[in-house]
């Protein structure tokens, strides 16, 4: 059937930069499964910590502060990175989204390994009553999402430098900026839980 | 055709509801005033429930079989859509269905809170009896608590209570979450492993009343079953007393036999026999065996014959089940068999 | 809309863009071709077809059930056997039929619907399709080696846990959770980003067809819902069960109650997430069967999203019996009582619809006139269930099975297979043969009535659930019989529909692109629609774009057709943004699905499977979206 009037749209570009992406709706329903399912397990804390009369149990120290804190704060700066990779992507500036990318690369690995230190220090396994079972959980499950995404940091800075910046690897870039956004924010809650949830709920 | 069909369910309702076939476990057949008041409510929504079907089918049947209206004179073909008086009509009754909804649901609701604040209410009478209850796979084991220890009741698969008092039921599980549900007295109650939960039962007149398991607990969950026996106070009491009772050793030669037999096999590696040196809780309290009506929590009636197979062949009757099969040999059983019924 | 318009028919070459677009979405052939299909409707009709198989699979599960229940004291099936079955039963139509097959559904006509050409992700799209494929094996593999799981398929703890439940059958049962449940997000994730993004110029989202509007909001409520039944069963219970963890294990803190709550609060949106589909699809063949609009469109979207929000706070009323304090109790009674408010607007929009429209006496509708009577009947034995008082007295009983399967077969399958037939000519380019069409209703009518309703009665004649026999002083002797007889009678009517369908398809009638005359987009194209969907992209002006006069229909030029491309518009209003290329076929999604599937099963043995298993994730994943030198477009 030819159509009695046309819209032409050939002068429109192939890739947006920015939230018009369907590209953008995908990472939204990321964060939603991932929130939720951290929603679910903060939630979780603190019913166990109903069931439990000493909080945290027997034998089960206390949290240390300081170095979670160097941590989060060294998750929170590495933000600046992704931010720069993804102001660069939408100018299309290859070496921006490297540089950009690689300081946040840089910054989120010594965050981990602060993280690594900070929880081979802990004194409790996951077999440690249902307090190390939900504190454990929640602790491999961001680390697993967190390398993830380093390892998707990385295979996309070698993609920029061996193979070629075109509209998709620039979308990725800004992709993979949203997703450290949000597993950074999604972290502060979990980091609550976990670091201070003994002192704000916890009973000698 | 579609009214003669719809007609297919209703007349095999009424046909099982008029009770061919007994009712044994129905609770649509109340003993006692908890049980009473959710019938009462059961009737009161099944009754409302059915009309408001009856409407709405009604209206499905009008607006699909109606003959032509004026309606047809709208150029439905080429707009697909009547006029706006006909849609402002329409908005109308929409509304007006749907307020009339939410003014029933409220109605129901308010029904439903009442009658189980009532239920609540009936349980905290003054004299009222405790009785523990703890899910086993796949027995119900029974305890009368007392201050005084020689006083205390236990017993499995088969509670006593008067009539007329109200009773509470405190259960709690050994292994899965089982549930207590006696539907002639009242609703269930999940038992939780770890949790103790309860729930008031109370009986207005004499009778027997068969109870199940009503959360899946395994391979024997279909036979998981007790019986709830509703005696006037003074049966009631009488009962009491003849489990209170020290069970004396057996003066008969055939039932000391008997008493041998049980001694010296592996039934007391799971069973208690008062008076005796069985005292193991593995499996059901045996002292007042004889008194009781139904064999591995009511999946046999108590005889002679069935208890002889039983003991011979647990698997066979329940397959899955914890009970051991111990080699009892011919000339042992029946002495074995008299001692247990001798267990009053 | 503010772009440059052509007043006049613009000199078109239609056949050269066909035969552009045909070379650009094709698809190669052979087995690895096959496995790297990535247009929707091959996806979708995929999805559609396993999970009838699965459907299938689960009506012989609830056939031996019935056969064992028909008597008394039967000894057709072992405890351990009937437990396997229900168990099976439930976990297959539930996680292998319900929800596959609505999402089937959904992919195959979402992007027809709206006007463009495939799902936005999809390498995605086929990556849920074999994850989905890879759980079922998996679940029956476990049932076939003797590890089919046994604990219901609920599955709680403590019997489930590893104290009570030996061996790998319920592991294999949580583990097929996390297949399942990976599929169905990721279904979930690329339909909001096509509802959203890829829709015609003008659809403005007042404008959606009602079943998209019933996929997006499930959408949403997969993408809530789902992760918490991973959480209770990976997360909680086959942690407690491989590497000793205590989420619910009461004696180190842990609570078996814990495990209701947070799977609930997936198993109550998980009905409606199967339910709300079929409502989008109920007024499909309502408006094109009645030759009218659905009245009350601005209605009928809230309720479907009130039905979402309301479903997520309903779950404790599965937990009546716990315990739990009456006073949070009452507050669940409220909610579940007042989620029959949204459901009842929608029927009565339907009503009115039907009741001022001219009826086309299809099959389709048949199926409809179903959806009202058992639909009804269970949503109001669902009020009944509500009521704390009247729940602890049937919870648990056969009173529950008759409810749900009301609601679920009533709610979801009828209108199922009303889609089936009304969209039988669009699937396959024929027309489904109606009298057969009106026989299966039949039958299938009268079967489900005759199996179901008896067991209300038993229900509050005390037969509880989930058990292999019982015995004949009870007096529900005559209702089991009733029911197996009825479970015959529904078998039958299946059969015939699958004749119907085998039949139909090699001699039906040639239907053309709109046989029924219906308004919306998948109707616009031929009948099967070509891999493109569409030559020129459509434009939407109304609701009903077809049913718009002709010289008012627009079309969209400039999208190359020299490769797979559509067009992205806004959320709002569809204005066009940017033109978006999509991936042509690729074997990654199969490769990345494998890997991960053999690394999940291997997860029930021994927890390092999930470090494998994030490794071939990766490998699988950088393929994927590794700038490969593509194949260039001819111009």
């Amino acid at each position: 059937m030819i159509p009695s009037r046309t819209i032409d749209v050939s002068h429109l570009p192939d890739v947006e930069i920015n939230d018009q992406a369907p590209l953008w709706w995908g990472q939204v329903s990321l964060a939603v499964v991932e929130g939720t399912t951290f929603c679910v397990l903060i939630a979780t804390y603190f019913y166990v910590r109903l069931s439990m009369d000493m909080w945290p149990p027997p034998g089960v120290q206390l949290p240390h502060e300081l170095l979670p804190a160097i941590e989060l704060a060294f998750l929170l700066v590495s933000c600046i990175g992704s931010y720069m990779a993804s102001e660069a992507a939408k100018k299309d500036d290859r070496g921006g989204m490297i540089l950009g990318l690689g300081i946040n690369l840089l910054l989120a690995l010594v965050a981990v390994g602060i993280r690594a230190v900070e929880w081979y220090q802990w004194n409790w396994k996951w077999t440690t009553t249902a307090y190390g079972s939900v504190t454990w959980s929640i602790m491999f499950l961001h680390t697993v999402d967190v390398a993830a995404d380093l390892v998707y940091t990385t295979v996309l800075i070698v993609i920029l430098l061996v193979r070629r910046a075109g509209p998709y690897q620039r979308l990725g870039v800004h992709v993979d900026s949203i997703v450290w956004y949000f597993l950074v924010a999604i972290w502060i809650p979990l980091y609550v839980t976990l670091f201070w949830g003994p002192y704000i709920v916890g009973a000698p | 055709m579609i009214r003669r069909a719809a007609l297919i369910p209703a007349i095999a309702a009424l046909a099982l509801l008029s009770g061919c076939g007994a009712k044994v476990q129905s609770a649509m057949d109340p003993a006692g005033p908890e049980a009473g008041r959710i019938a009462g409510l059961m009737w009161f929504f099944i009754i409302l429930v059915s009309v408001i079907f009856v409407v709405v089918m009604a209206c499905v049947l009008y607006a699909l079989f109606r003959g032509p209206r004026g309606i047809e004179q709208e150029p439905l073909e080429r707009t697909h859509a009547p006029s706006t008086a006909t849609e402002e009509k329409l908005t109308r009754n929409v509304t007006a269905a749907t307020v009339a909804t939410v003014v029933i649901l409220f109605g129901l609701l308010v029904a439903s809170v009442v009658t189980g604040r009532a239920i609540s209410s009936l349980g905290t009478a003054k004299n009222g009896i405790t009785v523990e209850v703890t899910g086993n796979q796949w027995w119900w084991y029974v305890r009368y608590p007392n201050d005084i220890a020689q006083w205390t009741v236990v017993t499995a698969n088969e509670i006593h209570i008067p009539v007329g008092r109200p009773v509470q039921i405190r259960g709690t599980s050994n292994d899965v979450i089982h549930s207590f549900w006696v539907p002639n007295l009242n609703g269930k109650i999940d038992l939780i492993p770890s949790r103790v939960t309860e729930r008031w039962i109370q009986a207005d007149r004499p009778g027997r009343f068969r109870g199940q398991c009503a959360e899946f607990c395994g391979l024997q969950h279909a036979h998981m079953a007790l019986w709830v026996i509703a005696d006037p106070p003074d049966k009631f009491q009488a009962w009491m007393n003849a489990q209170l009772q020290a069970p004396q050793p057996p003066g008969d030669p055939e039932l000391q036999r008997g008493q041998q037999v049980f001694l010296n096999h592996a039934c007391v590696y799971c069973h208690t026999i008062g008076g005796t040196s069985a005292m193991a809780s593995v499996g059901p309290d045996l002292t007042h065996f004889g008194s009781r009506s139904t064999i591995a929590a009511g999946t046999l009636p108590n005889t002679k014959g069935n208890l002889g197979g039983w003991i011979t062949d647990p698997q066979n009757v329940k397959p899955g089940n914890h009970m051991a099969v111990v080699d009892i040999k011919a000339d042992e059983l029946q002495p074995l068999i008299d001692y247990l019924e001798s267990l009053k | 809309m503010t772009l440059p318009m052509e007043p006049a028919v613009r000199d078109i070459d239609v056949e050269r863009e066909r035969e552009n677009l045909k070379r650009a979405w094709s698809s190669p052939g052979g087995i690895w071709g096959w496995l790297s299909v990535t247009t929707h409707h091959a996806i979708g009709m995929r999805y559609i077809v396993t999970a009838f198989i699965f459907l299938l699979a689960g009506g012989v599960e609830a056939f031996l059930m019935r056969l064992q229940l028909s008597r008394p004291d039967n000894t057709f099936l072992s405890p351990d056997k009937y437990n396997q079955l229900f168990t099976m039963h439930g976990t297959t139509m539930m996680f292998l039929f319900a929800v596959p097959v609505m999402e089937g559904m959904g992919v195959y006509l979402v992007p027809l619907m709206l006007g463009t050409r495939n799902v936005a992700f999809p390498r995605l799209n086929a990556f849920g399709y074999y994850m989905y494929l890879a759980g079922g094996i998996f679940l029956y593999w476990g049932l076939f080696s003797n590890s089919g799981p046994d604990a219901g398929w609920f599955a709680y703890t403590p019997l489930s846990g590893p104290m009570y439940s030996a061996g790998k059958r319920v592991d294999v049962w949580a583990q097929m959770i996390t297949f399942t449940e990976i599929s169905a997000m990721c279904v979930a994730a690329e339909l909001i980003a096509t509802i959203l993004k890829m829709r015609a110029p003008g659809m403005s989202l007042n404008r959606i067809p009602l079943f998209c509007w019933s996929m997006l909001v499930q959408s949403w409520m997969v993408l809530f819902a789902m992760p918490a039944v991973m959480i209770a069963s990976t997360v909680f219970l086959l942690n407690d069960r491989t590497i000793g963890t205590h989420f619910v294990n009461p004696a180190e803190g842990g609570d078996p109650l814990l495990y209701q709550h947070v799977f609930w609060f997936f198993g109550h949106p998980e009905v409606y997430i199967i339910f709300i589909p079929a409502l989008g699809m109920i007024s499909s063949i309502v408006d094109t069967d009645t030759r009218r609009a659905i009245f009350g469109y601005p209605a009928m979207v809230l309720s479907v999203v009130a039905t979402a929000f309301i479903g997520f706070g309903l779950w404790v009323h599965h937990m009546f019996a716990t315990g739990l304090p009456q006073i949070g109790e009452a507050y669940f009674t409220a909610a579940s009582m007042m989620i029959g408010i949204t459901s009842g607007v929608q029927i009565f929009c339907w009503i009115v619809t039907i009741w001022t429209g001219r009826v086309r006496w299809s099959a389709a509708m048949h199926f409809v006139l179903g959806f009202f009577f058992i639909f009804v009947a269970g949503g109001l034995t669902g009020i009944i269930l509500a009521a704390i008082p009247l729940d602890l007295q049937v919870h648990d009983t056969f009173f529950v099975v008759a409810h749900f399967h009301y609601v679920l077969i009533g709610g979801a399958l009828f209108p199922l297979f009303g889609g089936f037939h009304h969209w039988f000519p669009k699937f396959t380019g024929r027309m489904i043969d109606e009298r057969i069409g009106k026989v299966t209703f039949w039958l299938l009518f009268v079967g489900f009535n005759l199996t179901f309703f008896p067991m209300h009665l038993l229900g509050l004649y005390g037969m509880t659930r989930r058990i292999y026999t019982y015995g004949s002083e009870m007096g529900w002797d005559h209702g089991n019989a009733l029911a197996t007889a009825g479970a015959s009678i529904i078998a039958v009517g299946g059969i015939l529909f699958i004749i119907n369908v085998f039949v139909s398809r090699k001699s039906g009638a040639l239907a053309g692109a709109n046989p029924l005359d219906s308004g919306t987009l998948e109707w616009a194209t031929t009948s099967p629609p070509e891999p493109f969907n569409f030559v020129l992209l459509p434009v939407a002006t109304s609701r009903y774009p077809l049913w718009t006069l002709p010289k008012e229909r627009l079309a969209v030029t400039g999208v190359r057709s020299d490769r797979r491309e559509v067009l992205v518009t806004t959320v709002m209003d569809a204005e066009p943004r940017h033109r978006y290329p999509l991936p042509h076929s690729s074997i990654w999604p199969f490769i990345s699905a494998l890997l991960i599937a053999i690394a999940l099963t291997g997860s029930v043995f021994a927890f390092g499977w999930y470090y494998i298993g994030f490794i071939v994730a990766a490998i699988g994943l950088i393929g994927w979206f590794w700038p490969w030198r593509r194949r260039e477009a001819r111009s």
